[in-house]
């Protein structure tokens, strides 16, 4: 259709089009630079990994770009990298429910505050999550250390000393610590959004308290619950930091391992490849993630009436990861 | 209700939120099978007043019993009542069977008598059929259906209604009214019901208690609360009406401000302060000089015509004071604007309340 056919019955329509195309037009010049910067430092890195994956090592551990294989993949099924694996997988899981089971309450608390209060809570939740992250993870290592103030507390009270740094308890406190921001913001966004009078009308209809929150409050938080879950596994599957610092030699971890091929081992292929891996498994899991969300309630208000920060509240969740 | 046991007996019940007193101090009694509306503005304590029935605010002070049992103190779960809430708070994440089945369910019933019962809920509300569809589906009358079956199935001993028709359009509401009434009459169960609509409490309710501030200000029929209302707040909040300030002058006379003398029956002292309540339609635009020789009357102008359709009404100026008359089923208007009146009523139709 040309642009310039002004006859009188389809001047609007014609009009309408070419609304439409200056808005395109106009989205497009908003959204180029941030595309452009995603292209150059994410996609295209990204595909060099993937390029990278399928190379070949030579002996003297330089990566020769010919000889294309699978190689890289197929050592994935090494003894040693699946019990990393299968490790790493272990305890993101024991992370993501430990902060299930301690942010769930947290949220819960503060979304049902007064309004004034709530915004203090938030900032207070939110003041760790703007210090450095490397500052707090050696925090806990001198808290935890066999000199620091826990262990001194313990043996004041006639525990004797304890030695949990270097040791996977000490790697899942520090992970639970780390993420738990990330657990509680989908959380409380869910839990702010909920209508309590649903889980009045569940009392009137003679569900107890518990009862009433099994059966309503807790399937209406359901997209909160699942966004944290996906925000706290997702990093904390790769997570290197944290591992690195509180682990020691005996915690390896799939992050710290894939750093090693890049840095010691010199590897590149295969930590390639385990990076690939590792993003797949993200996609994968944000993509239940987004399908869960799209069917879920929101807490109960008909859709589209309030407009809150929703999924993904937590978007810096690669500062530790990387 | 001098004999049978009160559905609803509240004794000397306040509530206070903090520094707020939503309640205050209210005693009330609701019969067996009575429907009965709390009314008042928004603020003045009536929600509360319901949600103190149902358990979801317990007194501060004060004595609640239903059917003779005290149970002031106990939680929502445990006491023989159900509630249609506002904007119903249907359970989104469940169907329409779920949502009726609820109750029964958190109560243990199953098998046939639960299917039994939630297919006679249904029937009752006209809803055989959705069953199988979630709240979002349904249109706003279907929602409140859905309520009403969720809370009726029950069988509840008293039935609470916060703002049912709330939101409804219109005509919806007025269908629904007629509907509930009905249900009512059917189930034999007590409703009580919280409005801020007066013309709602007054179409539907056998009685009304007016609730303002936290206090409860009267309780009686439509008729009683509209035509001997106990203070001008209950004057003014029902209907329309002129309150003319006036003062007792004898047993039979009060004397207005406007200085005009009229015969009405006070209840005060001579000598008191009162207000006269002249209900628009209850008085009469008679040409000045025809005056009937029984009940009372105020001369005045006609200030200002307005038109309504089904009614005319005309404002009148007698002296400092206004009066509103309204004329309905007249054709054609006799009066003009700038004519010389003079405003009639029947003795009796005038209301004197206390200051």
């Amino acid at each position: 259709m040309g642009p310039a056919r002004r006859s009188p019955p389809t001047a609007g329509a014609a009009g309408e089009e070419a609304a439409a195309v200056a808005r395109r037009r106009q989205g497009m010049l908003l959204a180029s630079p941030g595309a452009l910067y995603l292209l150059i430092f994410f996609v295209v890195p990204l595909g060099l990994i993937t390029v990278y994956s399928f190379a070949t090592r030579t002996s003297t551990g330089r990566t020769a770009l010919s000889g294309w294989n699978v190689e890289s993949y197929r050592a994935i099924g090494d003894d040693i990298i699946v019990g990393i694996i299968g490790r790493s997988a272990w305890l993101a899981t024991l992370t993501t429910v430990l902060c299930v089971v301690v942010g769930y309450p947290f949220a819960y608390y503060i979304a049902t505050r007064p309004r004034h209060v709530r915004a203090v809570l938030l900032v207070l939740v939110m003041i760790p999550f703007w210090t450095n992250a490397l500052v707090r993870v050696f925090a806990i290592r001198f808290l935890l250390g066999s000199n620091g103030p826990a262990s001194a507390l313990s043996e004041s009270l006639g525990f004797g000393t304890f030695r949990i740094l270097f040791t996977p308890t000490a790697v899942t406190i520090g992970m639970v610590y780390s993420f738990l921001t990330f657990m509680v913001l989908p959380l409380y966004v869910a839990l702010e959004r909920m209508d309590w009078s649903l889980t009045e009308a569940a009392r009137d209809l003679y569900a107890s308290g518990a009862k009433a929150f099994w059966k309503v409050t807790l399937p209406l938080t359901r997209s909160g619950i699942v966004a944290g879950c996906v925000l706290v596994f997702v990093p904390s599957f790769g997570s290197y930091v944290v591992p690195d610092i509180l682990g020691g030699a005996k915690t390896l971890l799939i992050g710290s391992y894939i750093a090693r091929q890049f840095r010691d081992a010199r590897n590149w292929p295969l930590g390639a490849a385990l990076s690939v891996l590792l993003i797949v498994a993200m996609l994968v899991a944000v993509a239940l993630n987004q399908r869960s969300g799209s069917g879920a309630e929101d807490g109960g208000r008909p859709r589209g009436r309030r407009r809150g920060p929703g999924r993904g509240v937590a978007e810096p969740a690669t500062a530790e990861a990387s | 209700m001098t004999e049978a046991v009160a559905a609803v007996e509240i004794e000397g019940v306040t509530k206070r939120f903090g520094e707020v007193v939503a309640v205050d101090d209210i005693d009330l009694a609701i019969g067996d099978g009575e429907f009965f509306a709390l009314l008042g503005p928004s603020g003045c304590g009536k929600t509360t007043t319901l949600r103190m029935i149902a358990g979801l605010d317990l007194p501060t002070e004060g004595r609640l019993r239903i059917f003779g049992e005290e149970v002031g103190m106990a939680p929502p779960d445990r006491r023989p009542v159900n509630t249609v809430f506002q904007a119903y708070a249907l359970f989104p994440h469940m169907t329409v069977r779920q949502n009726i089945e609820f109750g029964l369910r958190m109560r243990g019933i199953k098998g046939p008598e639960l299917g039994r019962r939630v297919a006679e809920a249904t029937g009752m509300v006209r809803l055989a059929g959705m069953e199988e569809r979630r709240p979002d589906q349904l249109s706003g009358g279907q929602q409140q259906r859905v309520a009403l079956a969720r809370a009726l199935v029950n069988q509840p001993k008293v039935l609470l209604l916060d703002e049912p028709l709330g939101a409804l359009d219109l005509k919806l509401r007025q269908e629904m009214q007629q509907e509930l009434k009905a249900l009512q009459r059917e189930v034999g169960i007590t409703f009580v019901f919280v409005t801020h609509d007066q013309e709602e409490a007054l179409a539907m309710s056998e009685r009304i208690g007016v609730m303002s501030e936290g206090r409860l200000l009267q309780v009686g029929t439509p008729r009683e609360i509209y035509d001997r209302p106990a203070s001008r707040f209950v004057a003014d909040f029902i209907g329309r009406t002129n309150i003319l300030e006036a003062s007792v002058e004898s047993a039979g006379t009060v004397r207005l401000d406007s200085g005009a003398l009229i015969d009405a029956e006070a209840s005060t002292p001579e000598g008191s302060r009162v207000a006269v309540s002249l209900r628009p339609e209850r008085v009469r635009l008679q040409p000045r000089g025809t005056a009937a020789a029984e009940g009372a009357s105020l001369d005045g102008e006609v200030r200002d015509i307005t038109y309504l359709g089904h009614a005319v009404v005309y404002e009148v100026a007698a002296g400092p004071v206004s009066v509103e008359v309204r004329v309905e089923g007249e054709v054609g208007e006799p009066f003009a604007a700038g004519d010389e009146v003079t405003v009639a009523w029947d003795r009796g139709a005038a209301a004197v309340v206390a200051d």
